[in-house]
């Protein structure tokens, strides 16, 4: 009985439950594509579920042309690449640092650490907008002194207000990224490093040609997902970037944007269920460059978490 | 001649030059930042030149969250509740799928891809127009009807149960409706459990088999101790995700506030909220302490 159980109930079981389950995580993603390439009138027949009966490329290119799609992405790319690096390299070294070194006020710098991992981002935005919108302060010394300056001194909608703080290891989750970093550095052998030290290495000699090239993998699971988070992140840009620069942000405002761009005019005769398709389109664009690391990187993603020291 | 320093001040001191850029960030981007957004709980604020302006108000602010706004005592005590049934689910159901992921079949990588896939998505707005959360556009209700209507009365008529009870039809409907956000929310546990499960020693695994333990024997007497810091490690990721995501109720409050510029009341019940996060995570955190075991070598 038992054995019949676990041999043939059991994986016919199983083989339902995981299909039903994929089902419910890819059906957005096969409504998407089903919308996107369908017309208007598709959304109006109710015998249209699935496959379109018009098939279209026109809705593609007007959310397209809506979203600005090549200027945008190039900007969202650049911005997504660019901090992404600086953050897993600064977040790196901080991370080697309380992995191996001894010093005062270790155990409260790292409780800030965690502040930072529980601190919603809703509660520094403001100041943080302030200390941008105002250069930490300078702006109105410039304002008394020189005035010319003093129009100059503010960083909202520069891509400053991204990379500062991910150069100084403060970007978006940071704080779980210098976690991840020392977890996976304390889980190292400590004879690399006395190896390293007997041969006359410097820490940061040893940390450059030593460490970093035994952290590959670490090191490309926490910039893969550094990319992941900086593509979804609309709130922290929505603070600091009053145009929508970013993917996410032309996203998320993709409704008005297309009133704007699209259909010139609030009152046009579009019902909300036809909105969906453009809105899908829109989806399906911003889903698919990271589909398609995702595709070509999987095994980072899956593998880099097991390996990083973040279960052991 | 020059004294050496001694190695370990050496050591200290290299330890702070690896720290000095996040020490830097923390103080600019952080630390004050949230000292700033402390006081401003206690002020009346309005935007001037070179800053915020404004006025010493007490705990004015604290008081009036809870007794002048209409909603935000209401969305704390919903999304307290929502984490409060949502946590336990998420956990069963991210553990089930890493212990079935973990097993030997046919087409395993290709549903472990599926399963870490809401990992890339589930963080950005795509996942709040997907869910239906969008506020405001009135587009987000109609995706998710095709998912949400009445599947469950379907179900129940197909396996032909009629007369059921209207509870267990509630239960159901309620498991349905939310096994969306369920499935989309698991994913990094699912990651960090299935890490955790082939974590466990193979030595303990065959000991187990000759001593003729179950499946059933062995997941509650071997799985479950040995994973047993990753589930905390899991329930705070669970805790925390869901309390600092900007679609909950309270997030959206606090955006709400920021956008009518009263900078004071927002930073007061952003400030309250955190607390009780805090709070519930320390609770956790005791409370699980007793039944952690810790391998030791």
């Amino acid at each position: 009985m038992c054995a019949l159980l676990s041999k043939k109930i059991w994986p016919l079981f199983r083989a339902l439950l995981l299909a039903g389950l994929c089902f419910v995580i890819l059906y957005p993603l096969i409504y998407m594509i089903s919308c996107a390439f369908r017309t208007p009138e598709d959304m109006k027949d109710p015998t249209v579920i699935w496959i379109p009966r018009h098939l279209t490329w026109n809705i593609m290119k007007q959310t397209m042309k809506a979203m600005k799609f090549p200027r945008t992405l190039w900007n969202t790319l650049i911005l997504n690449i660019g901090c992404s690096l600086m953050q897993v390299i600064s977040c790196a070294l901080t991370g080697y640092g309380f992995a191996r070194f001894q010093f005062k006020g270790k155990k409260i710098l790292f409780a800030i650490v965690i502040l930072m991992i529980l601190v919603p981002d809703q509660i520094i935005a403001i100041p943080r907008y302030i200390e941008f919108r105002y250069c930490f302060g300078i702006q109105p010394l410039m304002e008394k002194y020189i005035p010319a300056l003093g129009q100059m001194c503010n960083l909202i909608n520069s891509p400053l207000t991204m990379y500062l703080p991910a150069m100084t290891a403060n970007g978006i989750r940071s704080g779980l990224m210098i976690f991840l970093f020392r977890q996976f550095f304390r889980g190292l052998p400590q004879e690399l490093e006395d190896a390293a030290c007997l041969d006359g290495c410097n820490p940061f000699q040893t940390f450059l040609l030593v460490m970093i090239p035994n952290a590959g993998s670490a090191f490309l699971t926490v910039f893969l997902f550094s990319v992941v988070w900086y593509w979804n992140d609309y709130y922290v840009s929505s603070t600091f970037f009053t145009e929508n620069a970013t993917i996410a942000l032309m996203l998320k405002n993709l409704d008005t944007q297309l009133v704007n761009e699209l259909f010139h005019s609030t009152t046009a005769d579009i019902s909300p269920r036809e909105k969906i398709i453009w809105m899908e389109a829109g989806c399906l664009l911003s889903v698919t460059p990271l589909l398609l690391m995702y595709a070509f990187l999987q095994k980072y993603f899956t593998e880099g978490i097991e390996h990083s020291g973040l279960a052991g | 001649m020059k004294k050496p320093v001694p190695y370990e001040k050496r050591k200290a001191s290299y330890g702070y030059q690896f720290l000095s850029l996040w020490l830097i960030g923390t103080l600019i981007f952080f630390l004050y930042p949230l000292a700033e957004s402390l006081k401003y709980s206690f002020m009346e604020l309005s935007p001037g030149k070179g800053g915020m302006q404004g006025e010493w108000i007490g705990l004015k602010n604290y008081i009036a969250i809870f007794t002048a706004d209409a909603y935000y005592s209401k969305y704390l005590i919903d999304v307290l509740i929502e984490t409060l049934w949502k946590t336990p689910l998420i956990m069963i159901f991210s553990l089930l799928i890493a212990v079935i992921l973990n097993q030997e079949f046919k087409g395993r990588s290709f549903a472990r891809a599926v399963f870490f896939l809401p990992v890339i998505i589930a963080t950005g707005p795509v996942y709040s127009i997907i869910s239906g959360n969008l506020s405001g556009s009135g587009v987000g209700t109609q995706f998710s009807t095709i998912f949400h209507t009445d599947l469950t009365g379907d179900f129940f008529e197909f396996i032909g149960l009629y007369g059921i009870s209207e509870e267990v039809q509630n239960l159901a409907e309620m498991i349905s409706d939310h096994i969306f956000a369920i499935v989309w929310n698991s994913g990094i546990q699912i990651l960090i459990f299935l890490a955790a499960l082939q974590g466990i020693p193979s030595s303990v695994r065959e000991a187990a088999l000759i001593e003729g333990a179950t499946g059933w024997e062995y997941f509650w007497k071997i799985t479950l101790p040995y994973i047993s810091p990753m589930i905390l490690v899991c329930l705070i990721f669970t805790v925390i995700d869901s309390f600092i995501s900007p679609d909950n109720a309270v997030m959206k409050r606090v955006l709400e506030m920021q956008q009518e510029w009263k900078y004071g009341s927002a930073a007061a019940m952003a400030w309250t909220y955190f607390i009780i996060v805090m709070f519930a995570i320390g609770f956790l955190t005791l409370i699980m302490r007793n039944y952690i075991y810790y391998q030791t070598d």
